[in-house]
């Protein structure tokens, strides 16, 4: 496909308002647009062709709603796209000249996942239709506009490319703080689409052009393409009840030329711009010549839904390692179970540490990889803006997860062999990533860094037929421990210093293996990682939660001048202190209360509900020798009384209670690390609970799975709008003796009613209680639940006499 | 904009000030967490009732029982939505994942907030009055016999998804879950 924008030298001028034009030619509020190409025909061709006259080179087909989704019109949408691109091209004809018609796609009016209930595929299908019927009807190019969520935008832009041959212009409406409603920055949208290989990109509606200098500046230095604009005539005013926007031709025009000056070549107008404000800004900027801009240079950038990161050429920064099951009991258990809040957990906990991209992998075997990691992808995407690392080995899993996933991903990865070439290249260059190159081909992991090297400028090569440039790879030239190879250390250090300078590459590395099988591994491992950023290490592959490798990353941008006036420095240990040969901090604090082991302190801080405490008191516990079982007899599960009658009787409140229940948990954690294996199986459950589908409101089920866990109860989370097939499937497959349900909405309630009669019906013997805020004992009985839980409290007792 | 603690304490349904302590603290970081992911947007139009109802463009929100009786007097009304926006939405996962304590902590937060966010708007909206009118309460479709269904219209209306992200579910819920969407009477003298 050729770059149509990339084409046509000087300025490309589009039209102005559509929706505002039509709404001066009588079109009401609520009323649908599109259906005016088949009522109206008359009025809209008139908007079209006093644009062409005006100096427009194209005009965007009165489409901004034809999509499945969001158009409900009483004619088929086939009549109202040919009917809308039919228009256009009469318009185009009546003027004369070369003239354009663009195909308009805009939002679904769905909110996509995680924060809506609109599934991406769907969004897909929508736009594809669209798509398609522009594409038959003729349109020249696709003007994907207005789109203010990135997730919803790339599902159009892959409409559009798999549907249709034709160029793209994708442009978006930044809010007054130039961000997107989801909250990507322009940098965060300019890194999707360059990887998704639009044609051109820009900014539409929103704001007015003077408002979008500074964001059309940072686009324009941030990307090679070329960059469009189509403002609003200044902000929206409210007026004797009326919306109206007040910047005038002139004015506007004046504005836009400092867009053109920043970086614009394709410019028009949004809402309340006209055929005069359009004739203004032509009249200003047709004869004037085209400043050549100064292209960006090329770097590795990543992103999710809100955050772009920038895998470095002169710093580095922290890939977290955790969530991969290799070596791993409890993340293997929990993927296996499909425990999704372990692995959220897992996310947020390396998101607090300081990490910057997380590593995610899910490969344990028997498990479906490409669905499972597909659906882990997209829920840790619901609770973190950390771009994602996708590392898989199988090839379509990897597809599946590159096209659900919200951003621009970091691929882990490819290698010299051919298969993997050939299966892993075409990918990122069709979704957009950068990816990690391994240095190893069918011969295995050369010696040398010199053969190292080698590969790495093969994989290169081959991605360049691909279109893929030197900065879309980050090259691992693989840890090997020291304790097989005493020359291990010395050939990746090599390698990597080298990797950057003859290459000029990024790289990355994952760090602590190269203490494997020896003593003391922390400590190796950080000083080795210390010596891989002094030679260039992009981005470490490592534990977050690891306070020697955290304390590593920062002192060596501390020392090396990334980490202005050491800020970040000192915010990480502002409160730090020595250590005294390991002795855990709780000790030193237990010791001034009088070395209170006796179990009070523990009672106590659980009561206060001081989490950090808990799990500091109950290490000295078992410091001092007190029995496992004794803790929790005598201090952990006493505690857990008094707070569980403060709250039955009114004297706590529901925060209080769940919070003396947290760190009864911590304690409840230390308590049975120190426990033999055999004895840790004290665990009661499971407990299967979900929303019930349809309903979005999961915080009591939350609260409830908390309480439930802190108790000592395992629960196994569906999570929420779940269909009652699937809760049933998970009571069979873990034996399950009782279920909870929960719902908010009076609508919803029907979907809980299905799901009990299902779960009696298929699933003998278990028992089924339900809750949420428009329940009661007697509705909860009147849809066939075996009990009613009022509260988190209530189902606690409740699943204890269940389980007892 | 800001809220004062006791006011989410309200929300966490305690009935007397926050204790000192490590509850407060938390209240006093997820306040602060929860203010840095706040984006709000929002709609607002009036619109006349006629017929008993409120009409445009094909579009009709009928105004019946007790919610008519509610807008006696009124021969036009604002309908109006406002939201904290999808990064909220974002805040609240991450917080219950996290513990039950911070999930119902930032949903206190979250339901302060926008009641704080739906009274500015209402004072704006106060602003554009004419002589001699007044606003009557603000009243939520789901309130009383205004049935759910009428979100649809009552959104179309008001072109919430493009000028305030506000969109609906399947099962016609508002997403970003934090927003509120209501008609407001506008009557005339006293």
């Amino acid at each position: 496909m050729k770059n149509f924008f990339l084409e046509t030298t000087g300025m490309f001028f589009l039209d102005g308002g559509m929706g505002t034009q039509l709404q001066l030619r009588g079109l009401e509020p609520g009323e649908i647009p599109e259906l005016w190409n088949l009522r109206r025909p008359g009025d809209v061709r008139a908007v079209h062709e006093a644009y062409y006259a005006a100096g427009s080179n194209a005009v965007y087909a009165n489409t901004f709603g034809a999509n499945g989704e969001k158009y409900h019109g009483d004619a088929p949408l086939r009549d109202v796209v040919f009917a809308g691109v039919a228009i256009a091209r009469e318009a185009a004809s009546n003027v004369g000249g070369r003239r354009f018609v663009a195909l308009d796609v805009a939002p679904t009016g769905r909110l996509l996942k995680p924060s809506g209930d609109f599934e991406f595929d769907a969004a897909y299908d929508a736009f594809a239709e669209e798509v398609r019927l522009g594409a038959e009807a003729g349109v020249d190019f696709i003007a994907i506009e207005t789109m203010s969520d990135s997730y919803e935008l790339k599902a159009a832009v892959l409409a559009a490319k798999e549907n249709s041959d034709l160029p793209i212009l994708a442009t978006v409406a930044l809010g007054d703080d130039g961000k997107l409603l989801t909250g990507a920055n322009v940098e965060c949208v300019a890194a999707m689409l360059e990887g998704l290989r639009v044609d051109a990109i820009g900014l539409n509606c929103g704001l007015g052009p003077d408002r979008m200098l500074e964001h059309v500046k940072r686009l324009a230095s941030f990307t090679s393409l070329p960059v469009a604009v189509k403002p609003n005539a200044g902000m929206p005013q409210v007026v004797d009840g009326r919306t109206v926007f007040t910047v005038g031709p002139e004015e506007f025009a004046r504005d836009v030329a400092s867009l053109v000056d920043a970086g614009a070549t394709i410019v028009g107008g949004c809402c309340g711009t006209t055929p005069a404000h359009i004739k203004a800004v032509h009249d200003l900027l047709a004869s004037r010549p085209v400043a050549e801009r100064a292209m960006p240079r090329p770097s590795a950038f990543v992103t999710s839904g809100s955050r772009v990161v920038e895998i470095p050429l002169e710093d580095t920064i922290v890939i977290g390692e955790r969530i991969n099951p290799t070596g791993k009991k409890k993340l293997k258990a929990a993927l296996a179970e499909g425990d999704v809040a372990y692995v959220l957990r897992e996310a947020v906990s390396q998101a607090d540490a300081g990490a910057h991209i997380l590593d995610v992998n899910v490969g344990v075997p028997g498990l479906d990889e490409p669905a499972v990691l597909d659906s882990t992808i997209q829920a840790i995407q619901s609770v973190t803006d950390l771009p994602l690392q996708i590392d898989t080995s199988d090839p379509r899993a990897l597809e599946r997860a590159l096209r659900h996933y919200n951003g621009k991903a970091l691929v882990n990865s490819v290698n010299g062999k051919e298969e993997s070439l050939n299966a892993v290249l075409p990918l990122v260059a069709k979704y957009g990533g950068a990816v990690v190159a391994l240095t190893l081909d069918e011969a295995g992991i050369p010696p040398t860094a010199e053969g190292r090297l080698a590969i790495a400028k093969k994989i290169l090569a081959r991605g360049a037929e691909y279109g893929l440039k030197p900065s879309d790879f980050v090259i691992d030239v693989l840890c090997l421990a020291v304790s097989a190879d005493p020359n291990s250390a010395n050939v990746i250090l090599d390698a990597l210093g080298r990797v950057k300078t003859e290459l000029g590459c990024r790289t990355c590395l994952g760090v602590s293996n190269i203490s494997f099988g020896l003593p003391a591994r922390p400590l190796l491992t950080a000083t080795f990682y210390t010596m891989a950023m002094a030679r260039g290490l992009s981005a470490g592959i490592v534990n977050p939660l690891s306070s020697d490798m955290m304390a590593a990353y920062r002192a060596y941008r501390a020392l090396c001048a990334k980490d202005p006036a050491c800020g970040e420095w000192i915010e990480a240990f502002k409160d730090w202190t020595p250590a005294a040969g390991g002795v855990a901090a709780g000790q030193a604090r237990g010791a001034t209360q009088g070395g209170a082991s006796d179990g009070d302190a523990l009672s106590a801080a659980i009561r206060k509900g001081l989490k950090s405490d808990a799990s500091a008191e109950a290490k000295l516990a078992i410091a001092n020798g007190v029995a496992p079982l004794d803790i929790i007899g005598n201090s952990i599960v006493p505690a857990l009384e008094v707070v569980g009658k403060g709250f039955e009787s009114g004297k706590m409140f529901l925060p209080q209670l769940l919070m003396a229940a947290e760190a009864a948990g911590a304690a409840f954690d230390v308590v049975r690390a120190s426990m033999p294996p055999q004895d840790a199986s004290s665990v009661k459950g499971p407990i299967v609970m979900a929303t019930v589908k349809g309903d979005i409101h999961d915080i009591g089920k939350n609260i409830c799975r908390a309480l439930l866990e802190n108790y000592g109860f395992k629960v196994i989370d569906l999570g929420r709008d779940v269909a009652p097939e699937t809760v049933v499937e998970a009571a069979k497959r873990e034996k399950a003796r009782l279920v909870g349900l929960s719902a908010l909405m009076t609508t919803t309630v029907g979907a809980m009613e299905e799901t009990v009669r299902l779960v009696h019906e298929q699933v003998p013997g278990c028992l089924v209680t339900v809750g949420g805020a428009v329940l009661t004992a007697d509705y909860a009985a009147k849809i066939g639940a075996d009990s009613y839980s009022r509260d988190a409290m209530g189902l606690v007792r409740y699943a204890e006499k269940i389980f007892a | 904009m800001t809220v004062a603690l006791d006011e989410i304490a309200r929300y966490m349904r305690m009935d007397r000030e926050l204790p000192e302590g490590a509850l407060a603290e938390r209240v006093e970081k997820l306040r602060k967490e929860g203010l840095a992911a706040v984006r709000t947007a929002c709609s607002w139009r009036r619109f006349p009732i006629s017929d008993g109802a409120i009409s445009s463009g094909g579009v009709t929100l009928d105004i019946h029982g007790k919610l008519a009786r509610h807008l006696e007097g009124c021969d036009s009304a604002y309908l109006v939505c406002g939201t904290l926006g999808p990064g909220f939405d974002a805040f609240q996962r991450r917080a219950s994942v996290v513990s039950g304590a911070d999930a119902l902590i930032a949903q206190a937060v979250g339901a302060a907030l926008i009641e704080k966010y739906m009274d500015s708007l209402e004072d704006e909206i106060r602003g554009e009055l004419g002589e001699g009118e007044s606003l009557v309460e603000r009243y939520s479709p789901g309130y009383g016999d205004f049935p759910l269904s009428a979100q649809t219209s009552l959104l179309a209306l008001l072109d919430a998804r493009r000028k305030a992200g506000i969109a609906l579910t399947d099962t016609l819920l508002m997403v970003p879950s934090k927003s509120v969407s209501a008609v407001i009477g506008v009557r005339k003298g006293e």
